[in-house]
Order: structure tokens, then sequence, then C-alpha cells
């Protein structure tokens, strides 16, 4: 089972929430959201792909045991954009992101109450189905809905009693937000963007706790003790962060923080949809909560709105 | 109307923590605050004071406490039991109840605000202060002491003559790095530049690393941690002064609490020895006793009974610099006077 | 182990038949592979422990595909330096959409192209002359001086069969080839009907929007022009999402895009 817990610091003596596998449910922190999010089963941060030999390509093995991950609904619904961009975008398949798939079930952790910063309601993702069982905790008792037959008789033989439930949803997130339908091309160059290029200071936590979030970069690499021996991975990327529009030669295709800002929030919640038909984001609120120059995206999609509309209602 | 007599006696009066004031009659109250901390009712109390006894004023201290100028000699006893509370309330160890402080050679001990406020801090240096200002207060031995919790040293430990800063032995986990390099970034601009890329990856040179935990402070992914454990370095003989001001200098890193605490407990047995019987107002810096001990007889007391933790590395011989101005104070060869330099 | 088909990352062995270099700096390598490749469409070339990087098809043949390269990073500069003729490297590929050159049969035909930009148009103006439908193609090419001048025997067959005009953009004195920037000469082509004239442009960003201008000035309409764009890439697969413009993905939806689409991706 993958799930949050409580770990390691950044400032002195403070947890972090983030997934690891647990052994023993009392490990699982259920009512706090994690820092960063599940899709490291998915997508780990870093990942090898290839071991080389002198004349050998050999790929990575990986484990392929069975995993359940607890998460909550915006996070089921985050899944859906993965498997958009590694099995739905572009004619081939990631097979790497396939594999670690094929071995995942998503169970489902109730919403009692909405998470800091969370916009999730008007995003669509307080509610899913998706999932093999739920789980939520009240009154002392767990109530869960089994939704996978093979699951039922584990849940039947561990002797609870048999009651309709469903899980909770919020209906009331801490933010409300909302999208412009269209964004006019000229809206690329706003100046509102400018404040993020003296706010920002692109370290790129908003992409790394992002679940939606799924840019890679392949590195190569030969283990310095004999350089013939080596391999090829790949790492997490973020379009905030130096480097990811380099290319050799030297060319920046953005090169101010606000444009990558612009970069960021348009895919988010514009061009993923114009692509795929729905938005990208899933308004959990990760992104608000991790900036440390206290940035709001859920601001910002706000401010985008009024001024698509303030820029639409002049023509 | 007879006129109450200045029959007071100053010693008693300047070991019960009172300022002898420039205007005749005058003193000044002197609040100790370990750790820099003080809780609003204690701040409300010192306020009443200067309201009642002084002048409506009060002065912050350079070592973090409160001095309440303008108090009439006579109300010296009044003021005492108006600082109960507040000696209380600070936790400070007193010896009669409603006398005021009974020492105050040893000053108060001085913290940056540490990691229950910075982002930086690499442990409590609130509480780690006020733990040894319980543990050698009250005493009469002109000691200084300062925590600060990362190597920025905001706390001016260098000045003092026991500086504790606080040190993190940052932990890696490639498996959470994805190469982004902003802790080598950040370890070069604002650090001091001891980690490097390596296939990827970063590599940490231990020895010129310390411990500031900059790199934790900058990971996005949290491929970098805080130890779980909490390492000092502690510096010693700093001072200020009109014969020969220097900063401390490293005697220990990567020591622990334990080791650090009894260290500077044990310094009060070396002066009980080896204090100069004659010095003026029985005040001496440290580093001059240990200018005529040397050394080897320093280390021999503040390191009795400690038994430091493996992964602290000691000093054995340290050398201060700073001006000697007992010496000569005159400027270098460069020296000149601006109305008279050459166009 | 799970079910999930070809590994699209797994790079493919292809021995290296020949190196052609054009200048110090820019050199053609001609790997081996048999398969179906469109002119415009790139390879990731591949080599373990050093790196990927994509590269445009320069040239097809019923063997091999040519893949035209700058000396300008990490593994392009270990290629320079490590292989040669026979040596086995490895590929990816081909990825991209690549240019349909059935498009520009028989019609009117502008092409301007800058300096290594003239590998993603060789197979078209290959296609166009080997099929007889060049008469109405004409060519601008650009390069920075003589010695930069790439492809020299081709361009002197195609001169011979479309209206060519070669220029650099400085040379010593006492060059006898034409000087100046590309958009010098677009104003004297000769178009018949520019209303059903196509073009293709591709080059480095400013030269782009420069012979736009001039194209434009013609009366081209932007709907009839192709680019060929080059971003930053990891998978050539559209994953990693560095090559994204909008809602758009260099590696998948181009690199060939009709310019009026194109100008509204916005970086």
């Amino acid at each position: 089972m993958f799930t949050r817990l409580k770990s390691s610091t950044k400032s002195s003596n403070t947890d972090v929430i983030r997934y690891d596998y647990i052994s023993r449910i009392e490990d699982a922190e259920l009512e706090e959201r994690s820092d960063y999010s599940f899709k490291e089963i998915l997508i780990p941060l870093s990942e090898t792909m290839f071991y080389f030999t002198e004349d050998e390509i050999k790929e990575a093995d990986y484990d392929a045991r069975p995993v359940i991950v607890l998460m909550r609904s915006c996070d089921i619904h985050a899944v859906k954009r993965l498997d958009q961009m590694y099995t739905g975008n572009g004619p081939a398949n990631d097979w790497f992101y396939e594999r670690l798939r094929d071995r995942v079930k998503f169970a489902l952790i109730g919403c009692g109450k909405a998470c800091p910063n969370s916009f999730c309601v008007d995003m669509g993702s307080n509610k899913t189905d998706e999932y093999v069982f739920s789980i939520d905790m009240a009154d002392g008792k767990v109530y869960c809905d089994v939704r996978d037959d093979e699951l039922m008789a584990a849940f039947e033989s561990a002797g609870g009693t048999k009651e309709d439930v469903s899980p909770r949803y919020v209906t009331e997130a801490e933010f409300r937000v909302e999208r412009p339908e269209e964004v006019p091309v000229e809206l690329f160059k706003d100046p509102m963007w400018d404040e993020y290029t003296r706010r920002c200071v692109n370290c790129g936590r908003c992409n790394f706790v992002c679940p939606t979030c799924t840019c890679f970069t392949i590195q190569d690499i030969f283990y310095t003790d004999n350089g013939r021996v080596g391999e090829r991975r790949r790492v997490n990327a973020s379009c905030m962060v130096d480097g990811y529009t380099d290319v050799a030669g030297g060319l920046v295709m953005r090169k101010k923080n606000g444009e990558r800002m612009r970069f960021k929030v348009l895919h988010k919640v514009y061009d993923f949809r114009k692509r795929f038909g729905y938005d990208m984001c899933v308004g959990c609120g990760r992104c608000d909560t991790v900036c440390p120059e206290y940035i709001s995206f859920a601001n910002c999609i706000n401010k985008l709105n009024a001024r698509v509309k303030e820029v639409t209602e002049n023509v | 109307m007879n006129k109450t007599s200045l029959d007071t006696n100053l010693k008693k009066l300047k070991k019960n923590a009172f300022r002898v004031s420039k205007v005749r009659g005058e003193t000044a109250s002197r609040v100790r605050c370990p750790g820099g901390e003080i809780d609003v009712d204690s701040l409300q109390r010192v306020v009443d004071i200067a309201r009642k006894y002084g002048k409506g004023m009060v002065n912050i201290t350079n070592r973090q406490g409160f001095e309440i100028p303008g108090i009439d000699l006579a109300d010296v006893e009044e003021v005492n039991k108006a600082l109960q509370l507040i000696i209380e309330n600070r936790g400070v160890n007193q010896e009669e109840y409603n006398g005021g402080y009974p020492a105050s050679g040893t000053r108060n001990v001085v913290a940056c605000p540490g990691k229950q406020l910075c982002p930086f801090a690499n442990f409590d240096t609130k509480k780690f202060a006020q733990e040894i200002d319980k543990a050698i207060f009250p005493n009469d031995h002109h000691v200084k002491i300062a925590f600060t919790g990362c190597s920025n040293d905001c706390a001016h430990t260098r000045l003092n003559d026991f500086g504790i800063i606080g040190m993190s032995e940052p932990q890696y986990n490639k498996d959470r790095c994805v190469g982004c390099e902003q802790c080598v970034k950040y370890c070069k601009k604002r650090s001091v530049g001891a980690l490097k890329v390596v296939n990827g990856k970063i590599e940490r040179d231990a020895n010129k690393c310390v411990g500031c935990a900059l790199c934790v402070n900058y990971c996005p992914t949290r491929a970098w941690t805080r130890s779980k454990e909490e390492y000092f370095r502690v510096v010693l003989l700093g001072r200020t002064g009109k014969k020969n001001p220097r900063m401390a200098e490293d005697f220990m890193r990567w020591a622990d609490h334990d080791t650090v605490k009894k260290v500077i407990c044990n310094v009060y047995a070396y002066l009980d020895e080896y204090l100069d019987k004659a010095a003026v107002e029985s005040k001496e810096h440290i580093g001059y006793i240990v200018d005529r001990t040397g050394f080897e007889e320093f280390l021999k007391y503040i390191m009795k009974d400690v038994t430091p933790n493996p992964k602290c590395e000691i000093q054995g011989r340290i050398y201060w610099g700073g001006k000697r101005y007992d010496q000569g104070n005159e400027l270098r060869q460069s020296m000149f006077r601006f109305s008279e330099r050459e166009e | 182990m799970c079910n999930c088909g070809k590994n699209e990352y797994t790079p493919v062995p292809s021995k290296l038949q020949d190196i052609i270099k054009h200048t110090a700096q820019e050199w053609t390598f001609r790997f081996t592979y048999v398969g179906d490749v469109k002119p415009g469409q790139f390879f990731q070339i591949s080599i373990p422990k050093v790196g990927e990087c994509p590269i445009s098809v320069s040239g097809i043949g019923p063997d091999y595909v040519d893949l035209t390269l700058r000396a300008v990073g990490k593994v392009t500069d270990y290629l320079f330096e490590n292989f040669k003729a026979g040596d086995s490297l490895f590929l990816r590929g081909p990825y991209g959409n690549g240019f349909d050159v059935h498009e520009f049969e028989g019609g009117e035909l502008i092409i301007v192209v800058g300096g290594t930009a003239v590998s993603p148009v060789r197979g078209v103006v290959q296609y166009l002359c080997e099929t007889e439908s060049a008469k109405d193609v004409h060519m601008i090419a650009g390069f920075k001086d003589p010695g930069e001048i790439m492809f020299k025997a081709d361009l002197k067959d195609w001169a011979e069969k479309i209206d060519l005009t070669l220029t650099v953009d400085g040379a010593p004195e006492g060059y006898e080839g034409k000087v100046g920037l590309v958009t010098k000469y677009i104003p004297d082509i000769p178009i018949r009907d520019i209303s059903r004239c196509k073009a293709i442009v591709v080059g480095p960003p400013p030269m782009i929007r420069f012979s736009m201008i001039e194209l434009v000035k013609r009366g081209l309409s932007e709907d009839n022009v192709w680019i060929s764009d080059s971003r930053r890439m990891s998978c050539g697969i559209g994953k990693c999402g560095h090559c994204r413009i909008n809602d758009k993905y260099v590696c998948i939806d181009g690199p060939v895009f009709k310019f009026s689409e194109h100008k509204t991706l916005i970086d």
C-alpha cells in the first residue's frame, strides 16, 4: 500500500507529508493532504530507463508487485490526466509509465473537509466513483464502499458489518475560481504576467507537487569509476525552472518567470482543454500551499478570467 | 523635611542588576530575558515599572534585555517587588522572593529567533538558551553566551565567550533528486560552495560543508532533508573591548547538545580557580585569563567529565586575532588626513 | 511483466554508412534505415551514456536516411569526435509529421531557407526534381558566408531543374556569387498566380519573420505557407512536454506547421 505519511523535514522539525509504502495502516496520514502527490508511484522523480554495458542495452527492472494507493478524489481525477499524457497523446504510448500503471489500483479517502487552498469543487474533481474501495473514518468507525469484487472477500473476512455507505465529499472548497472559456492571443503578452516576473523565484515547487504535471527530462550518464558502463534515466522536469527550454546553441524560449507562469497557468486551465476537451488542473491547491513566495495559482486563474473579460468586453 | 541619605551600597546594587546612573540618586533596572524572549504580561510589567518608577522610557539592551532608567535609588526595593512577576514568568533562578535578580555577572543568554520562527534555523535557540540560563544563573562571573540557529550568525555569537551555532547534517535522497541544481547554486551564492553535480546527481564535500542546511531549504523535491540529530559549532572567547577586540574562534564542530551544555557549565570552575582576585570589579574577559594560564589548562577544565559525541571534532589549539590596541593603535601605512591628501 | 507492447524509447541499432563533411561544423551522417519516412520528420540520434538529440531528415535513400547536424552540444560534439563510417550507432524514429510532398506537386512553390534549414526541405526538392514537377519551384537559399554553404553538389544539380537563388549574407571581395539576405530576393521571384502559389520557409526565427513580411507583400496567403519548427525535446513522442507551445506539441503535431496556425502559437 502506497500512501501519505509524515516524513523528513525541511525547516527544522517540520513534517512533510508525502507518499511512500506502508506496512501498517497506523503509519498512514488520512487527515491532512499530502504536500507531494501520489504521482511519484507512476512517474518517479528519478527513474532509470536503461542500463548500458559495453555491448548491451537493458531495460531497467522495476517493482512489479501490485499496489493500492490511497488518495483523495482530486488525485483520482489527476490519474486521468497522467493517463492522457502518457497513453493518449501522440501515436506511441509510454512503455515505462504503462508498466508502472498496470500494477496500481486506487482507493479513495473520503473528504470530510476541504483542504487548504483547494478549489476542487469548481474544477469538478471533488467527487469520483473510480476506486476499488473508499475509506472514511467517523465516530470511531471505518466506513468502506467496496467496488472491487476481488477485494470484497478480504473485507468480508475482516468481519465488518454490511451497510450501504458512500464516501464523503466536499461541496464547498476553500476557494472559488472562474475559468475563462477562451483566452485571446493578445493576453499571452499581457502585462498581468509581469507581476510574476517580479514575484516568482522559479524554484519549480508548484510543478513538483502538482498531481497533473508530467514533464520529464532524459539524462544519460556513465559511471565515473568505469566509463564503459552507464545508464539512461528520466527525472521530473519543471517548466518554471531554468533550462526547461534551452537548446544546444544557447536559445532559450521563456526567460522571464512571468512568461513561465503564463505557460504553466494556461496549460492547466486552457491549452490542455483545447487539446483534450477538459481542464488539466484538478484544484487540489498544493501549488498554492507550497509556494515559498505566496503566489496563489487559484487567484491567478481569477485574475486571468477578469483580464479576459476586460479585454473581450472592450473590443 | 528630612532628606533621605543616599548611603547606598553600589556593589550590592550592581549585583542586584541595577546600573549606576550618571545622574546622582538615580539607577536603572535591568530586566533579564533569556533567549531574548518575553511574554506580554512581563512586557506590560516593564511598562508599568517604567511609568511608575522611571521616566516613561525603556532601553532595549544589546543583549536582548530591557533597562528601565530614571529610577530613584529609594525605590529599588519596590521595583524588585514589581520585578517578581517577570522573574517568575521568564523562569529565571532567584535566591530571595521579591529580592529582584540575585546576580548580574553572567550576562543574559542571547538567542536569534531560532526554529520557532526562522525557516533557516537548525535548532530551537531560545529553548537551549533558557536551558543554559537555568543551569548557570545566578553567577557573578562575567560570562557571555549566545545561541544562533545557523552559520549566518544573526545573533553575533562570535563576539561572545561561548558562541553556539546550529548545524544540520544534510541528508541526500538521490531517488528524489531531479538534478535542478538549485542547491548547488544557492550553496555557492549564499554559503560555502560545498556541492557539485556528478552524473546529474549531487555530491557534498563533507569537510567543506558548514551544516547550514541551505540546500534543504532550497530543494524543491525534498531530496535534501535535515538530519534528525541537531549539531552545533562551538566558538570560543570572542570579545569587544578597549585592549584586544576579536572574533571567537572555532573550538568544536558537529558537537551534540550534551557536549555543549557540559562545556559551558565547566567554565565556572575554571573562573573560580584563575580569576585575578585583584581584577577591577572582579571582572575580566575569560580570554585574558586564558592568556595567563595557557589554553591547555583552560581545555582541561572545560572538558572535565565531558565525553563528546563520536562525530564531534575538537580544535586542540586555538589562535585568536583582532587588533592589539595595547601594543599600538596607529592606522596602517596608508593612513592619510583627508585635508592633506594630494590631488 | 506487463503487456505494454513496443518500448518506443528503446534505441535501435543503425550502421553509419557514410559521413559527408560540408563545413568544419556541419556534417551529414548517413544512417542505415529501412522504413517509411518523410522529409521534415526527425530522428532521435541516441548515444548510450551520452544522450539523445533530435535531428531532421535531410535525405532519404532506399536503405538509409541522412541526418545533417551542427556540432553545438554534448551529443553532437561526441558524434563528430568519435564516429566514422562503418561504426554502429542507435536511432529512434522517425517522429513528427513531415512535409506532405504531394501538396507541392504541379503548382508554383517558393522555398526560402537559411543555413542548416536546407535539411528538412532537401527531401522535398529532391522529390519534386525526381517527379518532374520542379519547373515552377523558386528557391532562395541563404548562408552566412561562402564557407558555410552546404549541400553544394545538390545545389548545383537543382540549379538546372529549378529557379535557384543562392546567396550569402556577406562575402570577401572577389566573390562572384550573389550577396545579401534572402529577403532581398523575394520581390524578384517571378510568380504567375500568387493566390495559388505555395511556400516553404525554414530557418532561424528572425529569417522566417522577415521573409513572411516580404511574401505577404507579394500577396501570398499565410494559409499557403509551411514552416518547420524546432524546440528542446527529450522524448520525441509527445510525453516529456518540453516542446509544447500552447496546445501543440512540436514533436507530434509538427515540426511542420502551416504558418497561419504557427503564428498563433506563443512560447
